[in-house]
């Protein structure tokens, strides 16, 4: 197993973010931290100078939380009246507002990711309240402004991310000030809220780095629905209006409904007959989720920790990658202690909470949302219909060519840049040597003068795969290193790596390199690649590959863009 | 166990509180740790520590915290 990467955070802010740091550090689960709080006030001495001793450590990340009234002095000044013109004033608040960005712009390329959350008035500033929205004026309208005036001047910088600190606030139901830490200590927030903050902030980073789970599995009777259809009968469950009851599960059905549809996978794990909850979900009036929105299901009268198992073979996913929910505590525990790696969220004790409950989980963050994940649900069910006419033909060699398999290589472009480091970051199994880097990290890398990488696109006749494959290369000489290699387990069996391969190490030969290495690390999970790159070995010394063992299968047509 | 002792460890896990005379003196905890130990003070038992109770004197060892606590109706 390889070590635990810690990731170092840099926090800069205009008030005392040390106990922030200290719960960073503290905060359970992925990626491990090492974070620093610079000394509170140096906003503009850090980020526009890359000497300053708070960039010693090399920070992976940096967070820049700021007040308003305390990093826009023209703010303060709208609070407390202390101006010959309102609208000077205003004027020049959106001048510091555009300082404050180009300070964050020039500081974003030193690391791989920053974090700003959004500017918000202290909630004892109450200001007067007729006034505060009036345009030229009010300090909630100028508020407003400038975070919109900040979210447009970040808007092309990939690795700079607002963070909605008004969410966090309004979620807290706390209070997220604390007058007595401020003057005792220059904290201006509560004890809650930095712990709000530092959970949140920890979720964007474990998004960042793409290990969040993809799969959730769910119960039916009184998780989907109100009620046990075997014994209370189709007709009478809870689901839908006018009943208040009704009312709440299908909202948390619609909650799941929302997060299939970006990508998420559904599947069921259900004691019960089989036929007769297949046919609630086919056909219940009030029912919002249908049989085509998972992508698999075990109804039965087994345990549901086998049950999962046998899912997540199926789906093809790590067990880490599974979330499951369901009403029965004594259910949730089987799991928890069967399957530690699957994330078994208590749930709420009211249905009522249950939308509420699954809207507001932070496990399933994602810096970015590509068209893979739009058609994700639609994909896996085309994968059904290929195993299906795998069973009914005849060799493996007549399948793959009945499928018509079609692989598109690119270099990598800006395009694809962040689909590409979606599959490099989350990629555990085809993956030949687990590198993770962010977006801006591996495209600089890939710029490097001996790098190239390469994007592959697949297809076939019963649908479009997305950006599925991914290559890299480092050439010295005449010998060439593939540094990358990977592919979603999604097109695992159909050969097509070894079209990725073919393709990879002729992109080699052509840079001029006679000897081609490629070293699997030996990572957890990783059994396929390492397994798949062991067979293509020639055997002597630092094992490049065997070139006679090298070809793009003649079942598979490979088309190269420029 | 003394039953602040969890709330402190959660604070600065791994240093041992339970024979301390002085947190502060003996580097145990910070400055910064003493707001910290407030606000799980305050929300572990309902109290208000108003700012000018907010001195290291208060919270220096597990018996000057107990004292702390008796003084606003708090017995552990």
């Amino acid at each position: 197993m390889k070590e635990p990467v810690i990731r170092r955070v840099l926090l800069v802010g205009d008030t005392t973010l040390d106990p922030l740091a200290r719960m960073l550090e503290r905060s359970p689960g992925m990626p491990s931290v090492k974070a620093s709080a610079a000394p509170y006030g140096q906003i503009y001495q850090i980020l526009l100078s890359s000497a300053h001793p708070a960039w010693d450590e090399k920070p992976d990340f940096l967070v820049v939380w700021t007040a308003p009234h305390l990093t826009l002095p023209s703010v303060d000044k709208l609070l407390r009246f202390n101006f010959t013109s309102a609208d000077g004033e205003y004027e020049s608040a959106l001048a510091e507002v555009d300082q404050f960005a180009d300070a964050v712009l020039q500081a974003a390329p030193r690391v791989g990711l920053v974090c700003v959350p959004t500017w918000i008035l202290p909630a004892y500033e109450r200001w007067i309240q007729t006034l505060g929205w009036r345009q030229g004026l009010g300090p909630a309208h100028l508020v407003a402004k400038a975070n919109l005036r900040l979210a447009e001047r970040f808007a092309s910088q990939q690795n700079i991310v607002l963070l909605d600190s008004q969410f966090w606030q309004a979620s807290l139901g706390r209070p997220a000030y604390d007058p007595r830490m401020y003057a005792v200590a220059k904290i201006l927030y509560s004890s809650a809220y930095l712990e709000k903050a530092a959970t949140e902030i920890k979720s964007i980073l474990r998004g960042s780095l793409g290990q969040t789970p993809k799969v959730i599995v769910c119960d039916l009777d009184n998780t989907l629905w109100g009620g046990v259809v075997g014994d209370d009968g189709p007709e009478n469950l809870k689901l839908g209006a006018p009943d208040p009851v009704g009312e709440c599960y299908q909202a948390f059905q619609s909650a799941l409904k929302g997060l299939r549809s970006r990508g998420i996978l559904l599947a069921i794990a259900s004691k019960n007959d089989e036929k007769l909850a297949l046919s609630v979900i086919d056909d219940h009036p009030a029912m919002i989720l249908r049989k085509d929105d998972f992508v698999g299901w075990r109804i039965n009268w087994n345990d549901k920790a086998a049950n999962i198992a046998q899912l997540a073979e199926e789906i093809k996913l790590g067990l880490d990658s599974f979330v499951f929910l369901d009403d029965s505590p004594q259910e949730r525990d089987r799991v928890r202690q069967a399957l530690p790696e699957v994330y078994v969220p208590d749930m709420p004790p009211s249905p009522s909470e249950y939308g509420p409950f699954l809207t507001s989980l932070n496990c399933f963050e994602t810096p970015t949302l590509e068209k893979e994940d739009f058609e994700r649900t639609h994909m896996y069910h085309a994968d059904r219909g290929r195993n299906e006419i795998r069973n009914v033909s005849g060799g493996l060699d007549e399948w793959l060519r009945s499928l018509e398999i079609q692989v598109r290589a690119a270099p990598l472009r800006r395009e694809t840049l962040s689909r590409a480091a979606q599959l490099l970051n989350k990629t555990n199994q085809f993956n030949l040597s687990l590198r993770r880097l962010d977006e801006k990290s591996f495209w600089d890398w890939s710029q490097g003068p001996s790098h190239s990488a390469y994007t592959f696109h697949v297809s076939d006749r019963f649908g479009d795969f997305g950006l599925v494959g991914l290559a890299s290369l480092s050439v010295s000489g005449t010998e060439a290193q593939i540094v990358d290699f990977v592919m979603s387990c999604r097109v695992m069996g159909k050969q097509i790596e070894e079209a990725l391969l073919g393709y990879t190490v002729a992109r080699a030969q052509s840079a001029g390199a006679a000897r081609v290495i490629a070293e699997p690390v030996d990572g957890p999970r990783n059994g396929p690649a390492k397994q798949f790159f062991g067979n293509k070995l020639s055997g002597d010394g630092l094992a490049p590959l065997d070139p006679a063992k090298v070809a793009v299968p003649s079942q598979i047509s490979l088309q190269e863009e420029a | 166990m003394n039953e602040l002792i969890p709330i402190l460890t959660e604070l600065r896990p791994g240093k041992d509180f339970s024979a301390a005379e002085n947190f502060f003196d003996e580097g145990i905890l910070d400055s910064l740790d003493l707001t910290t130990l407030v606000s799980a003070l305050e929300s572990r038992y309902g109290v208000f520590v108003d700012v000018d109770e907010m001195v290291p004197e208060n919270f220096r060892s597990l018996a000057a915290i107990e004292r702390f606590l008796a003084g606003k109706g708090v017995k552990i």
